[in-house]
């Protein structure tokens, strides 16, 4: 491979995105040519920097657009299958069945064709079918398991699970705990960001508390954790916030998440924060973050930098 | 007000959807709103006109989700109705010629935007702390790849999507795709060789 080819290809490398031949025969050239190992390097660092530039939408703007599609869809219905629509469906398998109208044209049409298909059959037609006696499944069913147990028949084993609003005040134990397990949903941040949200005013509780501080060290999604770190603030003083706010300094990989963290932890010029801040120095990249750890440690009268 | 989390999987909801139940659709939304606000947010850099393509898109989706047949992921079905409307919007943008968000004061540059979003409860900092020339160096290259090398770009890199899945999001070949986005880190290369 040339080092022409070798640099145009590159950028597809760091996606990912050669076929592994091409990967193989990229891989073999750097190994042997300093200088595209250096054109690689300073694709790296391109690619970091436009990383930096990418624009995450605060979690105001999604409630607002979330807040504002629920209005819009309260004046909006959706549109209705056409005739052909409805003729195609006809035809298709569903395990579910049409509202309204169609559901009673469908039971109708379905026992005509079952009346008349029964007459006109022979008596002696084989296979005649009995009633299965199925239940149309409630919308929140889930099959769990199925298994043949003789003579034909088959056990299915079906999850439920039923719809309930609960309202009342976040002090309310039970709309608490609730807010507390939904503020640990893996699969729905905005879930997470909306219930933290409303849990960062009680940090008082000991066990809201707890969750912000989980929020704050564990969650993947760097709004969820900027809500929680607002709801520590008052804390900032309290032994274990400081101790975990100190670990997610030095760990969390967003700088707004970081700067928000030296923000709370330097409300109070605790000596014990000066090697934490030179360690920051030694190892933070983040220009911005670098300057406020550089005045912290100028404010507390120490030296920037360990020897 | 506290709603019980009802959990279903994707299909399920997809149909329950279908048939009219409005707490299926909402959850769908939020299976992937914060992706489809960020995309647009990325692609058009303006959190009105974010707002804007998140809004048609959802709608859309509500109005016309009984003729999803399953054929193609939902994800992917999503992302086409996403990138048109994004497409559309930069290609009329680019007819209208805005005024960038990016002006320069005699304090440097000031993006615009930073007001707009510091207004909010929750500026984002991460963009308030990059620096200044770099940034705007990055946002001059974006403005000047085209709405395709763009949309590619951006969903190749923020979003981490795979570039066949974005062909197919974007109605052509993954080849097609992958040109789009060998073009799009060209450009950027020549232009932030400087800074990088």
């Amino acid at each position: 491979m040339k080092c022409d080819d070798a640099r145009k290809t590159l950028p597809l490398f760091l996606y990912g995105e050669l076929s592994f031949e091409d990967e193989e025969r990229l891989e073999i050239h750097l190994d042997e040519c300093d200088g595209c190992r250096a054109a690689l390097g300073r694709e790296k660092a391109m690619f970091k920097s436009l990383d930096s530039a990418e624009m995450i939408p605060s979690a105001a703007l999604l409630a607002d657009c979330r807040a504002e599609l629920r209005r819009r869809l309260a004046n909006v219905e959706p549109d209705r299958a056409n005739f052909w629509d409805k003729i195609r469906q006809g035809f298709t398998i569903h395990f579910h069945f049409a509202p309204g109208l169609a559901q009673v044209g469908g039971a109708l049409a379905m026992l005509l064709i079952g009346f008349y298909g029964a007459h006109m059959a022979p008596a002696s037609f084989p296979g005649s079918v009995r009633q299965a006696g199925l239940v149309e499944p409630p919308a929140t069913s889930r099959v769990r398991y199925v298994e043949p147990v003789g003579g034909g028949k088959v056990q299915i084993v079906v999850d439920e699970t039923t719809q309930r609003v609960l309202s009342g005040t976040i002090d309310d134990q039970s709309i608490q705990r609730l807010l507390l397990t939904a503020a640990k949903d893996p699969s729905d941040a905005g879930l997470r960001v909306e219930s933290v949200n409303l849990l960062k005013n009680q940090p008082q509780s000991a066990e809201v508390r707890s969750a912000l501080l989980y929020a704050v060290q564990h969650d993947s999604n760097a709004g969820v954790r900027l809500k929680a770190l607002d709801g520590l603030k008052d804390f900032a003083d309290d032994p274990e916030t400081r101790q975990t706010l100190t670990q997610v300094l030095l760990k969390d990989d967003c700088p707004g998440v970081r700067t928000q963290v030296i923000d709370l932890l330097i409300q109070h010029h605790a000596d014990n924060m000066v090697p934490v801040l030179q360690e920051v120095m030694g190892k933070e990249q983040n220009g911005y973050i670098r300057m406020r750890c550089q005045r912290a440690l100028r404010d507390m009268n120490a030296s920037v930098e360990t020897y | 007000m506290a709603q019980a989390a009802v959990k279903m999987d994707e299909p399920e909801l997809i149909r329950a959807a279908q048939r009219g139940d409005q707490r299926a659709f909402e959850q769908l939304v939020r299976l992937y709103d914060q992706n489809v606000l960020r995309l647009a947010m990325n692609l058009l850099r303006s959190p009105e006109d974010a707002n804007d393509i998140y809004q048609e898109a959802f709608l859309r989706v509500y109005k016309n989700l009984h003729t999803f047949r399953f054929d193609c992921s939902f994800h992917t079905w999503l992302y086409r109705i996403v990138t048109n409307l994004c497409l559309d919007a930069l290609r009329k943008r680019r007819v209208r010629r805005e005024e960038d968000t990016v002006v320069e004061t005699s304090e440097g540059f000031l993006d615009r935007m930073d007001t707009v979003e510091e207004s909010r409860a929750d500026g984002d900092p991460q963009r308030q702390l990059m620096s200044g020339q770099l940034r705007v160096r990055i946002r001059e290259v974006l403005d000047g790849l085209t709405p395709r090398e763009r949309a590619v770009f951006e969903m190749r890199h923020y979003q981490g999507l795979r570039l066949r899945a974005i062909g197919d999001m974007l109605g052509t070949s993954e080849e097609a795709a992958k040109n789009c986005l060998f073009r799009a880190t060209q450009k950027m290369r020549a232009a932030l060789g400087d800074f990088v």
